[in-house]
């Protein structure tokens, strides 16, 4: 019975060691562009699409380019690996993966946060008067 | 109003019903019960009105109410109209309420005949109040000049032109102007999935927390055994229709959101699988309990914990403590909801572990009397490594809450945690769910080991040879398939012979096959798919993925909305038509993108339209400029870039997400003659036009390329333009190009067929284990094979 014990918690240590040594692996920390910069890491930062400036899709490498400024309002170039995301006209904030490289954010992974359309405001009342 | 007062009145009637239950079982007395059952059945009928009530005011476009306005609209077909009841938070919790009335009479019916009645009911009527509660807080019937006051009400004569308005209070002279038409249903939910899928999930959620009633009654008549008899059909309920709710999502996301994957970790799609993890490792413990009396304790603390991570999960997602980490945007609910949710937690949690500590003491000890080699240890390692996953699951969707603790600030897990922590488990419990199927219950000899497994072994062996002859390289990939494999053919063997038996008993096993099945489908089509992006000039073919070709012959238009774009694939001998679709919202010019599937059944091909690229002839060469540099080009024609033109925008057009336009402006020179002209970029929102720049000096136009422009320091603005003469370059063809992500997903039908095998494997289970619940007291426990 003892040696049960011991040999289950030895597991369970095994696992939670195994589980937090993964955690902080896999942790993708939320920052701005200037830690970004400064890190080699694989980041997220959270910002806004500046609608005025170039924004296009790269078909040969299948990257789209834009230009986003984060909350700290430093503006910075993001490819993102693959196509302009659904709902991306919407967005009210993104999210954006990656790492920060050879003066661009290089975005594995993109999130378009678009609450607002969603959300009662009383902009929106008004218009379906 | 109407709505308001059935809401606070069910309230009532399910306190009055839930003091009624407290009341039988604490004092023994007949009446009460009899109360109590009138107060549920009145407030299920009240519950059922509200609901309907809801539904008429959505059908009826009673835009008056802010629900019905924020999620419905006129030109959503019935069926849609019908899903926007749960597009919102109110209204899903009003379906979750509704099921778990109706669950609840079920349920009533169930326990009464066995005696459970008073203690079941009186937990589940303190969860229906919960939910009543949140209908309080979150109100479904909410009049829309409640929530906009200040943009709605009105004193004063009425205009003539007014009809859609509502008198407030009439001898004051308020009255307010309703909407007319609703905001309608986001159109990524506007297709037949939302109708069934949340129906399923909600069903599952619901159910979730039998297993919970039941151990919380078990607790409280200090039954520590015969509970899980009783609750065990609801149990295999709740891991089917849960179970099914999330592959039909999972369907959803891969067939018609186009996420590429049926499968994204999203905390969404974690917080409906972290319970279900749960309930389906509170199955085998149930089993091994009802069979040798064994896991007493480990049997209540998974039954709380399905409802409570359901609870959890719930909080989870519809608090907004994830803030930015989910794709799901879920509006943040305001704080009432947030400390309701999470004072439910708390009651719900302190509750049944609460009462499970007090009743510690005084439960049997039941002897082990297995061994290792046994069924039982089987059992509980697998229902371990389940739970370990659904532990991690759980720590990696928290993450934002623990990082925001531990460090202050709040940051989520890659989705390669989830992949790192549950493949190793997965592949323990896929081996788990071979031996445990070969060992007998109590103990086995290692002969009848070796001897049940010696064919399927052989077959795991031939298979997983077979893989890695075919190029399957990566080490943890063989595992997990060789131990998927060595489920599949132990369960297959093992099934056949119980089929061939009694086919009432195979469910265990054919679920089982179900998991090997969905684990290989897992390896083959996530790991093993083959994607590739490649551009399509119309009506020129294209070789992709080794023996694809691809051929685009044009664009077609659906509806209004929808365009859909035909791509031939021709593949051996084999010629098909595609046709992935882009649509693009007439209310707020969004675009979607849809994929389609051609499903092949050895694997899928599955085709996203990325881009069309329509040729605009303004291909010439190409300049950047920084404000005030010149640049000359053939034929002696200069250009220098003045300035730009940003007297649109500071309008504030763009920032109210309306039209607005740049323009460049330009010098150009030619022969010592001067002329100012100006390119334009007109972003209408839907699409961004460029005008070029023309002067009567020579034929060549500039057109916007790409804008730099920058505030701080003006000169280091840049432009980028194009510079032709449009005579030159019309004669070129002009050919449309479409850009699409193509990929391959092999054997992903297994997942499909593994999950359908699993849900079978689930009823028939849950058809035996009623009829074992029927006869309580009747030993009918025949071995499993």
């Amino acid at each position: 019975m003892n040696m049960k014990i011991i040999i289950a918690g030895i597991i369970i240590v095994a696992a939670l060691v195994f589980g937090a040594i993964s955690f902080v692996d896999t942790n993708v920390e939320y920052t701005d562009f200037q830690s970004a910069a400064s890190t080699h890491k694989k980041v997220q930062v959270k910002g806004a699409w500046l609608r005025d400036r170039d924004a296009s899709f790269d078909g040969t490498k299948s990257q789209f380019s834009f230009y986003m400024k984060d909350d700290n309002g430093k503006e910075v170039r993001v490819v993102l690996d693959g196509a302009k995301p659904n709902n991306f006209e919407l967005a009210e904030a993104i999210v954006v993966k990656g790492r920060y490289q050879d003066g661009y954010f290089h975005a594995s992974d993109i999130l378009t946060k678009c609450p607002s359309k969603y959300e009662a405001d009383p902009a929106s009342v008004k218009k379906t008067l | 109003m109407i709505g308001e007062i059935f809401v606070k009145l069910a309230f009532t009637a399910v306190l009055v019903a839930c003091g009624g239950y407290y009341y039988t079982f604490t004092r023994g007395n007949a009446r009460s019960l009899n109360v109590a059952r009138y107060a549920y059945h009145t407030g299920a009928v009240l519950i059922l009105s509200f609901c309907s009530y809801l539904l008429y005011l959505i059908l009826t476009h009673q835009f008056q109410y802010t629900y019905v306005w924020n999620y419905s609209s006129t030109d959503l077909p019935t069926p849609l109209l019908i899903s926007t009841f749960y597009a919102g938070q109110e209204g899903s919790f009003s379906l979750w309420t509704l099921y778990t009335t109706i669950i609840g009479v079920a349920l009533m019916g169930y326990c009464a005949k066995r005696g459970y009645e008073s203690e079941v009911m009186f937990v589940w009527t303190m969860i229906l109040s919960a939910l009543l509660l949140m209908l309080l807080v979150k109100n479904p019937f909410e009049l829309i000049w409640n929530t906009f006051p200040k943009d709605l009400l009105r004193t004063g004569p009425i205009g003539p032109d007014v009809t859609n308005f509502a008198w407030v209070d009439q001898a004051k002279g308020i009255w307010a102007q309703f909407p007319v038409e609703g905001k309608g249903l986001n159109p990524l939910l506007q297709n037949y999935w939302m109708v069934i899928h949340p129906q399923i999930l909600f069903t599952g959620f619901t159910s979730m927390a039998v297993p919970y009633t039941f151990a919380v009654a078990g607790l409280l008549r200090r039954d520590y055994q015969s509970w899980v008899k009783v609750a065990k059909p609801w149990t295999v309920f709740g891991a089917a229709t849960l179970g099914t709710g999330i592959i039909l999502g999972g369907y959803w996301a891969y067939e018609t959101l186009g996420w590429g994957g049926y499968w994204g970790w999203d905390p969404v799609e974690n917080s409906s699988l972290i319970p279900w993890l749960v309930c389906v490792s509170s199955v085998h413990t149930m089993m091994s309990q009802r069979r040798s009396g064994t896991f007493v304790r480990t049997n209540f603390v998974l039954s709380i914990l399905c409802f409570i991570m359901v609870l959890y999960s719930t909080f989870l997602t519809r608090s907004g403590v994830l803030g930015e980490t989910s794709v799901h945007s879920f509006v943040s609910p305001g704080m009432w909801a947030y400390w309701i949710l999470l004072g439910f937690i708390l009651l719900f949690g302190g509750f049944g572990f609460g009462l499970l500590l007090r009743r510690m003491k005084e439960m049997p000890k039941i002897p082990v009397e297995h061994t290792i080699y046994s069924r039982e240890f089987a059992l509980f390692l697998g229902a371990f490594a389940i739970c370990l996953a659904a532990v991690f699951i759980t720590i990696g969707t928290s993450s934002p809450i623990i990082t925001n603790i531990l460090k202050g600030k709040s940051s989520a897990v890659d989705t390669a945690f989830y992949v790192k922590t549950t493949l190793p488990l997965g592949i323990i419990i896929a081996l788990l769910a071979g031996f445990g199927q070969l060992l007998w219950w109590k103990a086995s000899t290692a002969e009848s080991l070796l001897k049940g497994m010696i064919y399927p072994l052989i077959s795991t062996v031939l298979f997983t040879a077979g893989l890695v002859a075919y190029g399957v390289r990566d080490v943890s990939m063989i595992i997990f398939s060789f131990s998927a494999a060595f489920a599949l053919f132990v369960n297959i063997l093992v099934g056949y012979r119980i089929f061939t038996g009694n086919p009432k008993y195979a469910g265990g096993a054919i679920a089982h096959i179900g998991v090997a099945l969905l684990f290989l489908g897992f390896v083959s089509s996530a790991r093993y798919d083959d994607k590739q992006t490649v551009s399509l000039p119309q009506g020129q073919s294209t070789e992709i993925l080794g023996g694809y070709t691809l051929t685009y012959i044009g664009e077609r238009p659906i509806d209004e909305e929808r365009f859909g774009f035909d791509v031939q694939v021709q593949h051996g001998n084999e010629q098909y038509r595609v046709l992935p679709t882009m649509r693009i919202s007439a209310k707020d010019n969004t675009m979607m993108r849809h994929p389609d599937i051609l499903n092949m059944y050895t694997k899928d091909f599955y085709i996203t339209p990325l881009s069309v690229e329509t040729p605009d002839g303004k291909s010439g060469e190409s300049i950047a400029l920084l404000k005030g540099e010149s640049k000359t080009l053939a034929d002696d024609l200069k250009v220098t870039f003045v300035d730009f033109d940003f007297n649109d925008m500071q309008k504030g057009k763009m920032l109210e997400g309306g039209a607005f336009t740049i323009g460049v402006e330009l010098l150009v020179e030619l022969n010592g003659k001067k002329e100012a002209v100006k390119a334009l970029m007109k972003n209408s929102g839907r699409e961004i036009t460029y005008i070029p720049a023309k002067s009567s000096l020579s034929d060549v136009e500039f057109t916007i390329q790409k804008i730099q422009p920058n505030k701080e320091e003006p000169a280091k603005s840049r432009v980028e333009l194009s510079a032709a003469d449009p005579q030159k370059i019309s004669h070129q063809p002009k050919v449309e190009t479409l850009v699409v992500e193509a990929s391959i997903k092999p054997y992903i039908n297994l997942v499909w067929m593994g999950t359908v095998t699993l849900v079978v494997g689930f009823i028939l289970t849950i058809v035996r284990r009623v009829q074992e619940a029927r006869g309580l007291n009747e030993e009918q426990e025949s071995a499993d094979f």
